[in-house]
């Protein structure tokens, strides 16, 4: 029984750090882009559910608009930054960079530098046998892994993820064959986007929202993609498991800083030592 | 000698400025001459040799922590001796840059986006783990490091005063840059280009690209570690932030900025930008890191050579046509 919490609490991680890092792929994979601003993105969805809060609107109203919102600015960051540089990759590291520190500067100068608190709509836990754990939580594991098969479902089976998958394996056969890549690299960064808006929505009665919580999403979201292997989608499950697992199982023996540093070392070591990532697959550079 | 040109210019003006200046701003100097020498360590390495490091504070805080504990005496049997500190920084940084570089490169390697991510990572180990190593005052860092100190044995001649500092410190900086400058416009620049540009080609002419990858990191790595030691020497402390993800990126950003390509523009992005900081964020205050990074964003998008490294050029091309 008593390890049953900590694999709940493992899973719960895992699945917010595989949204992330679905998000951070699709942008990556589709457009070649390095958004170190994800984070960030995520930071503002959990900033939605803080504005809604203080006035006063419905929870999950909240939780709709998140990703409405935040999809809007990742629009707006498509058509004024990330469509000129697309094509200079490591340039799209430092401007995306510069975006990160704009966004935590403005949530700063909105919302103050201290930590916020959201309130969890359901407050109530649920208890069978010796097992009991915050309903709420329950549900954000759910919703996860709802949006994670949806975004699965909308890459593998519609006529959008044919294309897509197209875009990522030949641009310009894709674009030859009369498929608009300008736009669909517009969409999967909308996407890309919401999916990380949605998430900070959806973990921020959880934890403590504050100007800096992007960066310790983000780079364990960033280690997921690498362990995993960069080629299919599938390998973000992968890696979201491998690092997010590891992370949350090591805290309850070490001290999470500890762990932290254990699971950063290790993830290291892994990509130095299969560059493809654990499910293999074509290596980009 | 000709494209040393800009750099003796830059370094014969600043060493001008505290003879007009006040203490205060002779005291920003010395700040601002070690970021510099920090930022070109960087330019070397990113824009030279193609390496992004994301993680530069790395070799700057390991020159700290090591002058610190060097100059403080806590390494029991070595001497407290400023040189041999500046020496141990250089070659510890080198040393760890040696590890990680083999680490990192050697057979199939890692390279571009994906090292970027990885040094990143590994600075913020790092900055967790001195964080959490309470010999080296853990979270809040080594206090009271001794000043410059010109003795070679005996009674040490400390140096307080902000305008000898700002000599011995721009002498040595000043030395360091004529001497990548001419080094980057040898055989070994032009190495440096190829590795950057085409490594894969480099070795049909015999050459091994993890050699010259290694030492061009080492080499970075060791300047690094120097500014970083010679940062505590003035600041007189040594705290986590200095080998972690802040410094990182801002040394990333000075060098964006200036112009990775070209190492008197990235020194001079440091300086620029650090000076610019100190005013602007005054007049702005709060709003001042948003201009910052929305600058930033703007010079990557139009002037991906960098701000300054684009204005040498455009002065240096009507010359050429003559």
């Amino acid at each position: 029984m008593d390890i049953l919490i900590p694999l709940v609490d493992a899973s719960s991680y895992i699945l917010i750090l595989v949204l992330i890092a679905l998000g951070l792929m699709i942008i990556f994979g589709m457009m070649g882009v390095i958004n170190m601003a994800h984070g960030e993105l995520f930071m503002l969805g959990a900033y939605v559910m803080v504005m809604a809060q203080s006035l006063s609107l419905p929870f999950w109203l909240g939780i709709v608009l998140a990703p409405i919102v935040v999809g809007a600015i990742g629009l707006v960051i498509e058509y004024c930054l990330i469509r000129h540089i697309y094509l200079r990759p490591i340039d799209t590291i430092l401007a995306t960079w510069g975006l990160s520190i704009a966004l935590k500067q403005a949530i700063v100068l909105l919302f103050g530098p201290e930590a916020q608190s959201v309130v969890t709509p359901i407050s109530s836990t649920l208890t069978v046998g010796e097992f009991s754990y915050p309903l709420y939580r329950l549900l954000v594991m759910g919703i996860s892994l709802f949006l994670i098969g949806g975004t699965f479902w909308l890459f593998l089976k519609t006529d959008f993820g044919l294309m897509a998958r197209a875009v990522i394996a030949r641009p310009d056969t894709a674009a030859t064959l009369g498929i608009n890549t300008r736009r669909m690299y517009r969409w999967s960064f909308v996407i890309g986007t919401a999916l990380a808006g949605l998430a900070g929505a959806l973990i921020a009665p959880t934890i403590s929202v504050d100007p800096q919580m992007g960066l310790g999403y983000l780079v364990p979201g960033f280690l997921s993609i690498l362990v995993g292997g960069a080629g299919p989608l599938a390998g973000v499950l992968v890696g979201g498991t491998a690092v997010g697992g590891t992370n949350s199982l090591l805290t309850v023996w070490i001290s999470p800083v500890a762990a932290q540093i254990a699971v950063f070392i290790l993830a290291i070591l892994i990509i130095r030592l299969r560059p493809e990532g654990i499910l293999g697959g074509r290596r980009e550079k | 000698m000709r494209n040393n040109l800009p750099t003796l210019i830059v370094f014969v003006a600043m060493g001008l400025l505290p003879l007009v200046t006040s203490d205060y701003w002779t005291s920003q100097l010395n700040y601002y001459l070690i970021y510099g020498l920090f930022a070109m360590s960087l330019s070397l390495t990113w824009g030279y040799g193609g390496i992004l490091c994301l993680g530069q504070a790395i070799f700057f805080g390991i020159g700290a922590y090591v002058m610190a504990v060097t100059t403080k005496g806590m390494l029991d049997p070595i001497p407290t001796s400023f040189y041999l500190g500046l020496l141990l920084a250089m070659m510890a940084g080198a040393a760890f840059a040696a590890l990680l570089g083999y680490f990192l490169f050697a057979g199939r390697g890692i390279h571009g986006a994906y090292l970027a991510i990885i040094t990143l990572a590994i600075a913020m180990v790092l900055e967790r783990l001195m964080s959490n190593w309470y010999e080296l005052g853990g979270y809040n860092g080594l206090l009271d490091i001794p000043p410059i100190n010109l003795a070679l044995f005996g009674d040490p001649i400390d140096i307080w005063d902000p305008l000898p500092t700002f000599y011995i410190l721009w002498g040595i900086v000043f030395t360091i840059a004529l001497w990548l400058s001419w080094l980057t416009q040898s055989d070994v620049g032009l190495k440096l280009i190829a590795l950057r540009t085409n490594p894969d080609r480099l070795p049909y002419f015999g050459f091994r690209p993890l050699t010259i990858r290694l030492q061009v990191f080492c080499l970075s790595a060791a300047i690094a570690a120097l500014a970083g030691a010679l940062f505590v020497t003035i600041d007189g402390f040594a705290s986590p932030t200095l080998i972690g993800f802040g410094l990182s990126t801002e040394v990333l950003i000075w060098v964006a900025i200036g112009g990775k390509e070209v190492l008197i523009a990235a020194f001079l992005g440091a300086v620029l930008t650090r000076l610019t900081e100190s005013w602007l964020s005054e007049i702005f205050g709060d709003y001042w890191i948003l201009i910052l990074g929305t600058l930033f964003m703007i010079s990557v998008v139009l002037l991906p050579k960098g701000l300054i490294a684009s204005l040498i050029d455009w002065l240096q091309k009507p010359r050429k046509s003559t």
